[in-house]
């Protein structure tokens, strides 16, 4: 299941859980003034923790990396078509809300936010 | 250098209701053991053939667990021997896929894979230094470093059924490279397919003093020419065994055949001519086909479900295992569900693919776990799953017997079941 380098601006190298090698595909724009950071799960080029999994810690790695504030920021996860026959492997974003609940909050995002998002 | 004793387990667990026991030997605990210094002494006991002795002597204990609903039960087990001053460690794949929550439990957790590991870790034990965490889970050893198991820790008589001995579970490669929706072995043995070098894996085979054995490596057709190496390498062997799934071709099918393919466990996804055509292959080849049918993915329907169900009437299985959609942590599955906030039960005691703990995308759970129920008795309405594993042992049994590597049962062991006397429903008519 090979992720399409279209789905990513560069490949973002973190430590998953227990100090995993992992890696994921990263974007960043900033869309009316807000800056979101979208990343993709790479599947068998991920060595590690999937991001859903990394969460939060996925997140901080990158804001570090990359001098962005958490609260700052539109936390978006990519789930990538891979053109599997599981009809599930579908595109996916989701905005992640890590509060302070230990279980983060998903929302889908719809066709036009995800153009928008884009500039597609 | 005094001798550490060191109590092996493996906890445990609840079997999946209405369907037919057989413990088989574990793979997991053994092929640890194997990597453990000599001037370790290893005590084994397996919890689902008999009970832990807690009062056994020993300078340690360590918990081996493969499955999320053993996890529980290792608590408890880890809580019995903390009330007797024994430090515990725990390891193995549902303690990766729990480490969070096994943590809390034990004294030390073990993440990777031990090959090449163990004498720093029990160095440490020894010296009163033992880690609350060997994490190797980014750092593989080489497969070449897998060794044979200690299949000498093994009370063989409890793995024995009315006298006939269960199959062995032998790893001929670790890894996967697919990521299947369900399946996390790529998160625990990497992403990468790591087969090992075929002289080893012969030599490993030839010395296990069991003529049926289960080759559980994730999926077999990963490269096709180690597939046929290793076939030909282990035909003059003239073992005996079942895999998961065989790659499809004639070529490697016919090796498949020669080298002792007995039954494969086949994924039967959906009612196309292609499922159809491929189980028929592998009868071609004489191979006999159990299906795994998973319920409850995103793309099923009632109907679907039913369509499955007896579409499987058509295919001519030999056998079919049904399990329902669990989304164990590190899996696709889990991720999906867990963002969709469809996830309503973390009991680790119920991920046992028997019980839906998810919400289902195209019906309620509790129309999903009847199906599954309906799915069972359907299948084997018919003839029950002892008589069609009966057949299959049958066709077995032929195959060695014209092969001259027939072992007859033992008579000794007639009856008993797992260490356990066999209960017999005799009926006696009134004259």
């Amino acid at each position: 299941m090979k992720v399409s380098p279209d789905y990513y601006d560069e490949i973002f190298e973190f430590q998953g859980e227990w100090d995993m090698p992992s890696a994921c595909g990263l974007k960043i724009r900033t869309v009316d003034g807000r800056t979101y950071v979208i990343v993709t799960e790479l599947y068998q080029d991920n060595p590690g923790t999937s991001v859903t999994y990394a969460g939060q810690r996925l997140a901080e790695q990158i804001c570090e990396a990359k001098g962005l504030n958490l609260g700052d920021i539109v936390y978006v996860e990519c789930n990538p078509d891979t053109n599997s026959k599981l009809s599930f492997y579908d595109e996916e974003y989701f905005v992640v809300d890590f509060g302070s609940d230990p279980q983060h909050r998903y929302r889908q995002m719809d066709r036009d936010e995800i153009m928008k998002l884009l500039g597609k | 250098m005094k001798p550490f004793k060191l109590k092996l387990i493996y906890p445990k667990w609840q079997k999946l209701r209405g369907q037919t026991t057989f413990n088989l030997p574990p793979h997991g605990p053994v092929a640890f053991a194997a990597t453990l210094p000599e001037w370790v002494e290893v005590s084994f006991t397996d919890e689902n053939v008999e009970e832990i002795d807690f009062d056994e002597e020993c300078d340690g204990v360590a918990l081996s667990m493969m499955l999320s609903t053993q996890v529980k039960r290792g608590w408890e087990i880890a809580d019995e021997y903390h009330k007797r001053g024994k430090l515990v460690s725990a390891g193995g794949i549902s303690t990766m896929l729990h480490a969070e929550d096994m943590v809390k439990h034990v004294d030390s957790v073990f993440l990777g894979e031990s090959e090449g590991r163990m004498e720093e870790v029990m160095q440490d034990w020894v010296n009163g230094k033992l880690r609350k965490f060997y994490n190797y889970m980014g750092n593989l050893p080489p497969i070449e470093s897998v060794g044979p198991c200690r299949r000498d820790l093994y009370k063989r008589e409890l793995y024995n059924h009315k006298g006939v001995q269960m199959v062995d579970l032998f790893h001929a490669s670790r890894g996967c490279r697919f990521s299947c929706y369900p399946c996390a072995v790529s998160y625990l043995g990497g992403r990468k397919f790591r087969p090992r070098p075929i002289d080893k894996v012969v030599e490993d085979m030839a010395a296990i003093e069991n003529n049926r054995l289960f080759i559980v490596d994730n999926s077999l057709a990963q490269n096709k020419e180690w597939e046929k190496e290793l076939f030909t390498a282990i035909a003059p062997l003239k073992k005996k065994w079942i895999s998961h799934t065989i790659e499809d071709d004639p070529e490697v099918l016919d090796l498949a055949a020669k080298a002792g393919a007995w039954y494969v466990y086949q994924a039967v996804y959906d009612t196309s001519d292609y499922i159809k055509e491929r189980v028929r292959r592998y009868h071609d080849y004489g191979i006999g086909v159990e299906g795994t049918i998973l319920l409850g993915l995103d793309n099923q329907t009632e109907d679907d479900i039913k369509r499955l169900i007896d579409f499987l009437g058509e295919i001519d299985l030999d056998l079919a295992e049904f399990t329902v959609m669990t989304p164990f942590p590190h899996t696709k599955g889990y991720d999906d569900l867990l963002r969709q906030g469809r996830i309503f039960d973390f009991d680790w005691n119920h991920y046992n693919a028997g019980q839906v703990v998810f919400q289902p995308k195209h019906m309620s759970p509790e129309r999903l776990q009847e199906l599954y129920d309906y799915a069972w008795k359907s299948f084997y309405a018919d003839e029950s799953q002892e008589q069609k594993m009966f057949r299959l042992f049958c066709n077995v049994a032929l195959r060695e017997m014209n092969e001259g590597t027939y072992r007859p049962r033992d008579r000794r062991l007639a009856n008993k079941s797992f260490g356990k006397d066999v209960v017999r429903n005799i009926k006696t008519t009134k004259s």
